[in-house]
């Protein structure tokens, strides 16, 4: 499909044929797309796409087999995910994965972590200005569920919210590394229509303060409405790419969500 | 005053266990709340207490000045076990580090001046007082790490060092760290052992010291520093007091404790999360007339 606009600037994400296999199974093959910055970027595809597995090679949980992943210029493909997530890529999880026996307030404090400010031996004795810093990074862990509408909830186990909660938690949690890109697994999974356009709604006014967001979304209306363009993904594949209108009514897409005897011939070969 | 006379004479030295045994359920649960289950504390221990009771013999320096030493030993020993054994999943460093004790006894017994078979006695000792205060300095560090940048870090790691690690906390550094911890409690406590033992042989650290501690890590509960010393004070008084009471019971006991605290409380007598969770439940029950009325709160946990 079409390339997005000749952008003035370089991409801020960057996939170049990118490859990843488990065992026979190819996840992801050659795949190229990018992400522009400032923009919301829509993944989809039908379960077993490999978008999951896509997060996964940017994020730097799985070494990709070949191809080049740049972020802002850098090649990150061979980087360690904490190093990536330094360099400013933060993301959710499709399951929820928060920590179990910590507070709300204290998930986010461990996104925050990477930017504490002071070293850890300043911590560990408590020195005055790493005090300081703290109380610091905890108001400002404050805001960021205030910005989800979890603020009353900061003081409670995460576990015992609600599942459409524990994803707004996860939101504020990768905000605390202060991202440049945001990476987005399927955030309204579960939810209803109005929590999912409260999540529509946060990340548009997360691109208005400057954050790029890619999210993988099954929710079409979600896409329409939230996304500048989307890229679809099948059987590891690029599919389309383009508008969110464009790509949801090309006839490969149609096919791909709701099959063509062709597409089950092609899954029962590859089982 | 007579009776507080005669139980301080009769379990003094069980509480002075209990206090040396602390040492080594705290350097258990050093590398355990990052996530990590090791038995090598025993080497560090080893390490340490036939390190420092060869320094005391050697120069005749005052013990206390000795534990400075051991612990530094304990963490150096520990620093490069961690770049060695870090590499490792999770059951393969268990295997690891028990192999790591078998290797220990083997080099305690080849390696001259550790008195080989037949043991080395060490001549000095410290008054209780000093056990306990020493015991206070490192629950004091325990505390400070749990509330510091550390603490948050290492519960992130161990509860999903994949998401930690998204999340810009590198979990090969955080479990480092620990291990160095773990080494240079551990080397302490084996300094302290050896004084409040005055003798040193080859099976005085061994096997059953790794499953003690991880015993007493169990009963005590890992999540927090306090269940480490709770349970090592468990498992030190349990056996002498089934002795007291019914001698058949003694062999037992340590293990029947086990189980029932394994099948009823799998996280311990100390847990956070427990106890946050009882609080919140109890905050909510006092909330429930208030919330009734307003039913539009919805979503309640």
């Amino acid at each position: 499909m079409t390339s997005s606009p000749a952008a003035a600037s370089s991409p801020l994400l960057e996939i170049d044929s990118v490859d990843k296999h488990f065992g026979g199974v190819a996840a992801v093959s050659d795949l190229t797309m990018s992400v522009e910055v400032g923009s919301v970027a829509g993944l989809m595809g039908p379960n077993g796409a490999g978008k999951t597995t896509l997060i996964n090679l940017i994020s730097g949980l799985l070494p990709s087999d070949s191809g080049a992943i740049r972020f802002a210029g850098v090649d990150i493909q061979r980087s360690q995910a904490h190093v990536i997530a330094a360099q400013g890529i933060a993301r959710t999880y499709q399951n929820v994965r928060l920590f179990s026996g910590m507070t709300v307030l204290e998930q986010v404090m461990a996104g925050c972590y990477i930017r504490r400010g002071t070293s850890l031996w300043a911590s560990f004795l408590g020195l005055p200005k790493s005090r300081t810093a703290y109380k610091a990074m905890e108001r400002h862990a404050l805001e960021l569920l205030e910005r989800v509408h979890l603020g009353h909830r900061a003081h409670l186990l995460a576990e015992t919210l609600s599942y459409g909660e524990q994803r707004r938690v996860e939101i504020a949690r990768a905000l605390g590394t202060n991202p440049r890109l945001l990476l987005l697994d399927e955030p309204t999974a579960g939810m209803n229509v109005q929590e999912s356009s409260e999540i529509g709604n946060l990340v548009h006014s997360l691109r208005d303060g400057g954050l790029t967001v890619l999210m993988v979304e099954h929710n079409v209306r979600l896409l329409k409405d939230f996304c500048d363009y989307v890229t679809v993904m099948n059987f590891g594949r690029l599919l389309a790419q383009g508008s969110p209108s464009e790509c949801i009514a090309h006839p490969d897409v149609q096919a791909a969500y709701f099959g063509k005897s062709a597409d089950a011939e092609r899954i029962r070969a590859r089982r | 005053m007579q009776p507080l006379v005669d139980f301080w004479n009769a379990y003094r030295s069980t509480l002075t266990f209990a206090l040396v045994n602390s040492f080594f359920a705290l350097s258990t649960y050093a590398v355990l709340s990052v996530g990590i289950l090791s038995f090598a504390t025993v080497t560090f221990a080893a390490f340490g207490g036939f390190l420092g009771v060869r320094l005391v013999l050697q120069t005749g320096i005052d013990p206390l000045l000795a534990l400075p030493a051991a612990a530094a030993a304990g963490a150096l020993l520990s620093y490069v076990i961690a770049l060695i054994f870090l590499r490792l999943e999770s059951h393969w460093m268990a295997l690891a580090s028990l192999a790591l004790i078998l290797i220990t006894r083997v080099l305690i017994i080849n390696v001259p001046g550790t008195g080989g078979v037949n043991g080395l006695s060490v001549p000095v000792t410290l008054p209780f007082f000093m056990f306990a205060l020493v015991l206070l300095v490192a629950i004091i560090i325990f505390w400070r790490l749990s509330a510091s940048w550390y603490g948050i870090a290492a519960r992130a790691v161990r509860e999903d060092a994949a998401v930690a690690s998204t999340l810009g906390i590198a979990p090969r550094r955080i479990q480092t760290v620990a291990f160095v911890i773990s080494g240079a409690v551990g080397g302490l406590g084996g300094m302290l052992l050896a004084l409040a033992l005055q003798y040193l042989s080859p099976d005085t650290y061994f096997v059953n010291i790794a499953f003690t501690m991880i015993a007493a890590v169990v009963l005590g509960g890992s999540y927090h520093w306090a269940g480490a010393i709770i349970g090592a004070a468990v498992f030190t008084a349990l056996p002498v007091i089934a002795q007291a009471i019914i001698p058949e019971f003694q062999d037992v006991a340590n293990g029947v404790v086990l189980l029932l605290i394994m099948i009823f409380l799998p996280r311990g007598l100390i847990d956070p999360r427990a106890i946050r969770l009882h609080f919140a439940a109890r905050k909510a029950v006092a909330q429930a007339p208030r919330d009734a009325t307003s039913p539009a709160a919805g979503g309640a946990p």
